[in-house]
């Protein structure tokens, strides 16, 4: 095992922690261990990038950098003006998302780790050790993450404003990252007071999905914001302001710097010092019971109402003729439901296509009047939704669980080509059709009911283009490699794909020049699609 | 027997979850070199007993005294002489076997030299040299359980607490770790072996203690079981002692149902 430079820096402090009754030499051993094992993890920013098997890299240091990037977002509002209320609310609420979301999407496993019970409990440890050991665990994590969060603003702000902003800076800080860790604790604690441990890690798997779709959108959002904020408006606190943490760290700045008195800053930046330490003291208290409820964590939930499968089971029967096709359509849906890891590795691309669209609508509004768009056939953006197609069908092949293929081999499964029909009609209707409901009502509502027959001519075209992807790609049986094999350049193979999706564009775009184009268009894609199906996956 | 000091002895210890009771008064004296067959129905509270001598549940009543110490009293020394095969194979298995068994030996005070030169006998003993250096995720269950023996034995501890230890171990491994146990009895060692395989519990251990329903229901030889009006292997003892003798009409609704179809 290697050495850690966190290690011999605290070091340095041997000397108190032994006089404070720590044992010095096992509190550093456990944090060694813990420390290799995070190199071994990969965080949630990196995901998507293929796994490299063999050396010990140190991941989590090399994902470093992405967070000094998302640093640069805030520069701006720094070097803004002196309107300090309003750009550090800004500033503090994007700091605030991303430690929050990274610290619960990585750093839960180490908060929730229960194995530390029946390995480290058992053995002759001090508990004060194991929870000191801990807290230093999870503070040398945020240290390092905001560090290169906000070292480049804090120097940038030191430059720009002066020491007095920096300090400011720096004590608002470390504030933010005390409130932060006990309101993750906070969190788990509640839910698992309430809930048991499976509930606990749905929820932790939505926040890395909700990361993954933020960050992506956030490059959108950021790029564009600047256009929009305007700098003339002039800030009057109001009572609600309270419940804003990001405005309590922004007070101090108005209050120390610019000069305002008002009663609400001055009551805003004592709430900044106070809250967090209060809470702090809160968390040292509850720490013995949080640890109590993490047991939970291992039980498993006994009541758990069972869903009807509804409306969907009649469509289902429509859809899938054969009772072996059935059933796995019904296992796909289950698997694609509640399948974390699939769900973290599939669901940011449904997010990002359900904002493609309204991105190239946007771009429209910005050269465009409303006028023009509504009349413009800016729809067509809707194609762009199909992106998500071929990631997901490519992804179908993969899983965390995927030792239990074994499934298929022993089964006597007449036709293998009903596997794949079954779970990618299960893909379309309960993934695929709820996203592309959701951007085709707003689409009506901004172009008109004109639109809905095109609407549906998109959607008999996703349905071809499922097909041909999974008969293209020639994958292995759903669910069954082990997501370590998707390589980095498996999302290159994606690329192709598009073009065809450009081809479906342009069909779309000729039946719109030719009279009866549009109907014509859609009953040849309707005998195109069930003679798709019939034909082109077939067994083996 | 009893003029000798008992190792562990265990006086009315109660423990309740909420508004049910776990164990209610649980009493045993166990002894140097006894290797004691500890059984019962799921959720008799054989865990929660052996959870409480570990220190990971607290909040009992009664009195738990390990090599003559109140484990409530003293700190957590009395550790470093027990050793512990828990039931879930919990293992830290992203490290390697050699860095997991290292860092195991290190918090029971050894020192890292020492731990890793007898970490790497005795996993080749065990026949996993091969694999010392991978991590033990890619390991198949057999060898994530003998890991975890390894990791109870590595600190020559003085009382062993052994749950399902032999859980996914090929015939010889258990062969070779039956006869382990019995020398390590004989040279004075304890054991707590809790296990529902009747059997191998019948064949090692020299007492029997039967739990159910939080109270100790059986205590004594395999011999003595037997002599006091109950007939059979071990399993049927168990069978009789538990009241539970609908097996065969429980089997036979069962393949009814399977019937079905």
């Amino acid at each position: 095992m290697k050495e850690f430079r966190t290690l011999l820096f605290l070091d340095w402090f041997q000397g108190l922690f032994t006089r404070l009754g720590f044992d010095y030499r096992l509190l550093r051993r456990i944090l060694q261990v813990k420390l290799t094992m995070d190199q071994r993890r990969v965080p949630t920013i990196f995901q998507q990038q293929g796994r490299k098997k063999g050396k010990d890299e140190n991941r989590f240091i090399k994902s470093l950098w992405v967070y000094a990037l998302f640093g640069l977002f805030v520069i701006p509002f720094i070097v803004m003006g002196d309107q300090y209320i309003f750009q550090l609310s800004i500033t503090f609420t994007v700091l605030i998302f991303i430690v929050m979301t990274s610290m619960i999407s990585d750093f839960s496993v180490v908060i929730l780790d229960i194995r530390d019970h029946t390995i480290l409990f058992t053995k002759p440890v001090e508990r004060k050790t194991i929870s000191l050991a801990k807290t230093l665990h999870v503070f040398i994590y945020l240290f390092f993450l905001t560090g290169s969060l906000t070292a480049i603003p804090l120097v940038i702000g030191l430059i720009n404003h002066g020491l007095s902003f920096f300090l400011l800076f720096l004590s608002g800080i470390i504030l933010m990252n005390i409130l932060i860790v006990v309101f993750t604790a906070m969190l788990y604690y509640f839910i698992l007071q309430y809930f048991d441990g499976e509930k606990l890690k749905d929820i932790i798997n939505y926040v890395q999905i909700g990361l993954s779709i933020g960050l992506a959108v956030g490059y959108q959002i950021v790029a564009r914001s600047f256009e929009f904020v305007d700098l003339t408006i002039s800030f009057t606190p109001e009572w609600w302001n309270i419940f804003l943490p990001p405005i309590w760290f922004a007070a101090p700045f108005e209050w120390m710097l610019n000069g305002n008195h008002h009663v609400m800053i001055l009551i805003l930046s004592c709430i900044a010092v106070l809250f967090p330490i209060l809470a702090l003291i809160l968390y040292v208290k509850a720490l013995p019971t949080f640890e109590k409820n993490l047991q939970k964590l291992s039980s498993h939930g006994s009541k758990k109402k069972k869903a009807h499968f509804r409306f969907g089971d009649g469509l289902m029967k429509v859809l899938s003729r054969s009772n072996e096709e059935r059933a796995f359509y019904r296992f796909a849906h289950y698997m694609m439901k509640n399948e974390r890891e699939f769900k973290l590795k599939v669901y940011p691309a449904l997010g990002f296509a359900i904002i493609m669209p309204f991105i190239f609508i946007f771009n429209g509004l910005m050269d465009g009047s409303r006028e023009d768009l509504l009349t413009s056939s800016m729809y067509l953006s809707i194609y762009s939704s199909f992106i998500v197609i071929p990631t997901v069908v490519m992804m179908l092949s993969y899983s965390g669980k995927y030792k239990g293929s074994w499934v298929y081999k022993v089964a006597p499964v007449s036709s293998r080509s009903s596997i794949y029909k079954g779970t990618l009609k299960a893909f379309l209707m309960k993934l695929f059709l709820p996203l592309y409901a959701l951007i085709s009502i707003v689409f009506i509502i901004l172009f008109g009911y004109r639109v809905i027959p095109e609407i549906a001519i998109v959607f008999i075209s996703a349905c071809i283009f499922s097909v041909i992807c999974l008969s293209l790609m020639k994958g292995a049986l759903p669910f069954s490699e082990s997501f370590e094999g998707v390589q980095q350049s498996d999302s290159w193979k994606v690329l192709p794909f598009y073009l065809i999706v450009g081809v479906f564009l342009g069909l779309h775009y000729l039946a719109l020049q030719v009279p009866f184009g549009i109907p014509g268009y859609l009953v040849i894609l309707f005998v195109v699609n069930l003679i798709l199906w019939k034909t082109a996956i077939k067994d083996q | 027997m009893d003029v000798r000091e008992p190792i562990l002895s265990i006086k009315d210890l109660k423990k309740r979850f909420g508004s049910k009771e776990v164990l209610k008064g649980v009493q045993l004296d166990v002894y140097k070199g006894q290797i004691i067959g500890y059984i019962g129905p799921n959720g008799a509270g054989k865990s929660t007993t052996v959870k409480i001598i570990l220190g990971l549940e607290e909040e009992y009543s009664g009195q738990v005294t390990l090599f003559g110490e109140d484990i409530s009293a003293s700190s957590v020394e009395y550790k470093k002489r027990i050793g512990y095969v828990p039931e879930m194979a919990d293992l830290y298995d992203n490290l390697t076997a050699e860095e997991y068994l290292t860092f195991m030996g290190e918090l029971y005070g050894m020192e890292h030299e020492t731990a890793k030169k007898k970490a790497e006998k005795l996993i080749g003993l065990y026949g996993l040299s091969e694999v010392y250096e991978s991590r033990i995720a890619s390991y198949s269950k057999g060898m994530k359980q003998k890991i975890l023996i390894i990791s109870s034995l590595l600190h020559n501890p003085d009382v062993l607490f052994l749950d399902e230890p032999i859980n996914g171990l090929d015939a010889n491994s258990v062969m070779i770790f039956k006869e382990l146990l019995a020398q390590l009895a004989a040279q004075g060692k304890t054991i707590f072996y809790s296990s529902h395989i009747m059997d191998v519990v019948e064949k090692i251990s020299n007492r029997i203690v039967l739990l159910h329903n939080g109270q100790i229901l059986a205590d004594g030889s395999f011999e003595e079981l037997k002599n006091q009006n109950m007939e059979g292997s071990l399993e049927e003892i168990f069978n009789q002692l538990t009241g539970f003798n609908e097996h065969k009409e429980t089997a036979a609704e069962i393949v009814s149902v399977v019937q079905e179809v």
